[in-house]
């Protein structure tokens, strides 16, 4: 890992187009600002590993769930909620 | 920009949609197909056609929290080449915990596709994350 000391109000540039802005220091926090373009996803990196433990669950249950679903057994919407087949995710648009 | 629960009458063509980016802990995983799981439509398997042992169970997440309004970045809607909120396929994985713990919906990463490129991502809304694990209700 690279390792850079600066001082609030100083940057690192990560190639061409993100900086990165030591903003405020605090005690033992540091206010950070981010300029990336926007196509670059910035997350905090525990929302980030909770969103794919969350994924690898989804997917370790998939059975179970799948299973409940075809039996009735998750919980229901609606009747009135209930979508047309060609309104459900994926359904195509060629119209 | 905020996406709606509209969906307009569509024919039903294939439904493999294209993750440009895979998703959060699967980097590899990038062409996905839906299926339905149930005759109403209230559930789909989300099955990766890269590796057959991916697959979860999806639901679109309006049919159980009619408000929900996912406010996508402008970033995300410049990726995905949104331009109004018919442009997008809107669905969250749904996860049934071992035990008796209520079976649980991601509000806080959906998955979003384009309706007409079939490019999707699953985007992260903010930082509540309390909303990744939220508990379907019961009879809703």
């Amino acid at each position: 890992m690279l390792v850079l000391t600066r001082r609030p109000g100083e940057a690192i540039v990560i190639g061409s187009d993100v900086k990165i802005t030591v903003l405020e220091v605090r005690g033992d926090q540091i206010r950070i600002g981010i300029d990336a373009p926007r196509s670059v996803k910035v997350h905090r990196e525990e929302v980030y590993r909770e969103i794919e433990r969350t994924n690898a669950d989804a997917i370790s249950s998939a059975g179970r769930a799948a299973d409940l679903a075809r039996g009735g057994r998750l919980p229901r919407p609606s009747r009135a909620r209930v979508v047309p087949p060609q309104d459900r995710p994926g359904a195509s648009d060629d119209r | 920009m905020t996406t709606s629960s509209t969906d307009a009458p569509e024919a039903l063509d294939d439904r493999v949609l294209d993750f440009p980016l895979g998703i959060p802990g699967f980097p590899g995983a990038t062409h996905w197909v839906l299926t339905d799981l149930v005759e109403d439509g209230a559930f789909q398997l989300l099955q990766s056609l890269d590796n057959e042992e991916l697959s979860m169970v999806v639901s679109v997440p309006w049919l159980f929290f009619p408000d929900y309004a996912p406010n996508l970045a402008d970033g995300e809607v410049e990726a995905l080449g949104i331009e109004s909120a018919e442009d997008a396929i809107v669905f969250c994985s749904v996860t049934v915990p071992e035990g008796d713990a209520p079976p649980t919906m991601n509000l806080l990463s959906p998955f979003v596709a384009n309706r007409h490129t079939r490019v999707a991502r699953q985007v992260v809304l903010d930082d509540d994350e309390d909303r990744i694990r939220t508990p379907l209700p019961l009879g809703a």
